[in-house]
């Protein structure tokens, strides 16, 4: 480590935020977005057991955003502790927090799997992320309705400003099960992975994130995400996968707003670097 | 990003009552522990738990939404407590939690998505409030929040914030308990050498962070908090992960290990956690501090325990005593050495203190106060 920790604090705090590598994973909209039992494609067989379906749709939205070609192996080696990650899911553990109490009332604990277990926690889908990409940085699972996925883009970037993480992973996955859309009617199940990261000095990054913040009058506001429907806690981080996309390929600046009345609204705009 | 901030305001709510309540009957080696309520013991096998009692409602009814209600309670009074106003200073909230509301998905689907979270109940409770963000980071969720907290204030990204945490039992984490134990546990020991595994408590706590050089009596000076993930195992900690967590908290506070006089520990009663953790603070801190736990008079309260354990180390800061850990007799042998504080209390002068708290999914925050 060259660099004293507090040196390293300070210079990244008043860093600009790069968005340097993006996917959407949501099945039915694009050809590579296999559903999640289909999840196997992309990430390889070995330890996708017991995996919920949108732990499964993180895991690939993550492995496209990190460029990983497809059935690219798992990787290995230890965890590295500069990369964090911010997941953000609303409804992704219900099905199995339904199911368990379930098999409880009816035959007791024998009739619950052991490999449910882990998925009782709403943070499996961070912890997965983290243990699945060696990733052993701070590790966030936002679960706040429908703002969450801007919620999650906007610890990311504050974990990033306090020097917390030289890289973040920010993935957003929904499933569209049973108990989902009796939660939430009409949502689809999808993903989105971002990867953040303070821009070098003296560089200007192709994709910068400014600050997010609250939009009062957020349903005015713009979704790059509108045509994939109601992607509820994914859906922020696929605005940013999205708008990120566009300004790479020459949109001077894309707004991304999200919410709803309950939970309220926020906005960030991508931009290129200057 | 050094120096720190401010703690003016903490509340919490336990199965032994608010903070006050909790660090007397802490002081008193008193445990909260009850017949579980709610859920059949027999077929989750878990028999005991720590409720809170509510008034008016027999033992067998289940009000809806509990930990919404206990939240909006800490945070209106930890507030109250630091003089902030919201509708004057830009206020924020991060609520951790390990379980949400998620109890009420498993009575029926019948429930609106926003209740799952706590956004809704907060703004209605204290109004004014900016943005409140839900971190549902299991067993150390509190912890969590608090590191959050702190670096939103620091970053200036507003003039308080308020970390929270709060839970109420869910029958899918109980069959966990009881799915993974060899008998049902009739008390919670934690680091005795005959522990037999954890249980569940219930309840919320809230502590707002504001500036240095804010107005209102600080209770403490927050150091630093260090967050890591061990990338290792769903469920089972990691010596490795936790132990960044630990040198990462020292790096930010500025402070060594050595100079620490508490420490409150995560403490579950399981095997693993507590011989875990044994070894890990022998081999830093070692034998100089005092060493305490509340889970064997509280329970576990998952997303509310980090903040449940500071606001005892504040307590402690505030009036050099330091309450033993209920249910520990015997220490484990990996403890050996480490200065437990058991059977009575202990008068210490506490300057500097640290709380420990690692989660499912091994995300671990280790967080350091010391005397304002």
């Amino acid at each position: 480590m060259s660099v004293a920790p507090a040196a390293r604090r300070a210079a990244a705090r008043t860093r600009t935020i790069a968005v340097t590598g993006w996917a959407v994973h949501v099945p039915g909209a694009d050809p590579l977005a296999t559903p999640p039992e289909r999840a196997h494609e992309l990430l390889g067989r070995r330890g996708l057991l017991a995996k919920e379906p949108a732990t499964r749709l993180a895991l690939c939205a993550v492995h496209r955003a990190l460029g990983l070609p497809a059935g690219a192996p798992k990787p290995a080696g230890p965890p590295d502790p500069r990369v964090a990650v911010v997941a953000s899911s609303n409804l992704g553990n219900v099905a199995t927090v339904r199911r368990v109490a379930e098999a409880v009332r009816g035959g007791g604990i024998r009739e619950v799997s052991p490999l449910d277990v882990p998925n009782a926690s709403s943070n499996v889908v961070a912890s997965s992320v983290a243990i699945w990409f060696r990733l052993g940085g701070p590790n966030l699972m936002v679960c706040s309705g429908s703002t969450s996925g801007l919620d999650a883009i906007a610890l990311a970037s504050l974990l990033l400003r306090a020097g917390r993480a030289d890289r973040c992973v920010v993935v957003g996955a929904e499933p569209d099960d049973e108990v989902a859309g009796a939660l939430r009617r009409g949502g689809r199940a999808g993903a989105g992975a971002v990867v953040l990261e303070p821009a070098a000095p003296g560089v200007a990054p192709a994709v910068v994130l400014g600050p997010v913040r609250p939009a009062p009058d957020g349903g005015q506001g713009s979704d790059p995400a509108a045509e994939l429907g109601d992607l509820y806690g994914a859906h922020g981080v696929v605005q940013v996968a999205l708008g990120a996309a566009l300004v790479a390929a020459g949109a001077p600046a894309v707004t991304c707003v999200c919410g709803d009345e309950v939970d309220g609204w926020r906005s960030v705009e991508l931009e290129p670097g200057r | 990003m050094s120096g720190g901030v401010l703690l003016t305001g903490s509340a919490v709510r336990t199965c032994l009552g608010d903070g006050v309540a909790t660090f007397a009957a802490l002081l008193r080696g008193e445990s909260g522990i009850g017949p579980l309520r709610y859920a059949d013991p027999d077929r989750l096998n878990v028999r005991h738990g720590f409720h809170i009692e509510e008034s008016g409602q027999g033992p067998d009814q289940e009000r809806p939404f509990r930990a919404s209600g206990w939240l909006a309670a800490c945070v209106t009074a930890a507030l109250a407590q630091a003089g902030v106003d919201p509708a004057r200073q830009r206020v924020a909230v991060i609520v951790g939690t390990g379980l949400r509301e998620l109890r009420a998905v498993e009575r029926s689907t019948d429930v609106p998505p926003h209740r799952l979270h706590f956004a809704a109940v907060l703004r209605d409770a204290v109004p004014g409030l900016a943005d409140i963000v839900t971190v549902s980071n299991a067993c150390s969720a509190g912890g969590h929040a608090l590191a959050l907290a702190q670096d939103l204030v620091q970053l200036g990204e507003a003039d308080a914030v308020v970390a929270a945490g709060a839970d109420a039992m869910t029958e899918s984490m109980l069959a966990m308990i009881g799915r993974v134990a060899d008998g049902p546990a009739a008390a919670l020991r934690p680091f005795d050498a005959s522990r037999t595994g954890t249980l569940l408590g219930e309840g919320a706590a809230a502590v707002v962070v504001v500036p240095e050089g804010s107005s209102g009596r600080p209770l403490a000076r927050l150091l630093g908090t260090g967050l890591s993930c061990d990338a290792h195992h769903e469920t089972a900690a990691d010596r490795d992960g936790i132990a960044r967590a630990m040198a990462d908290a020292y790096a930010r506070a500025g402070r060594d290990p050595a100079q620490v006089d508490l420490v409150v520990a995560h403490g579950t009663g399981t095997r693993l956690n507590d011989a875990l953790e044994s070894e890990l603070l022998l081999g830093t801190v070692g034998v100089g501090p005092l060493v305490t736990a509340v889970k064997g008079a509280v329970g576990h309260m998952s997303g509310a325990a980090a903040l449940v354990s500071l606001d005892v180390a504040l307590r402690c800061l505030a009036t050099g005593m330091v309450p033993p850990v209920t249910g520990l007799e015997r220490i484990l042998d990996e403890g050996r050495g480490l200065r437990f504080v058991a059977g009575a209390p202990a008068a210490a002068a506490v300057r500097l203190a640290q709380v420990d708290a690692f989660g499912f999914g091994g995300v671990n925050a280790v967080s350091l106060v010391e005397a304002a």
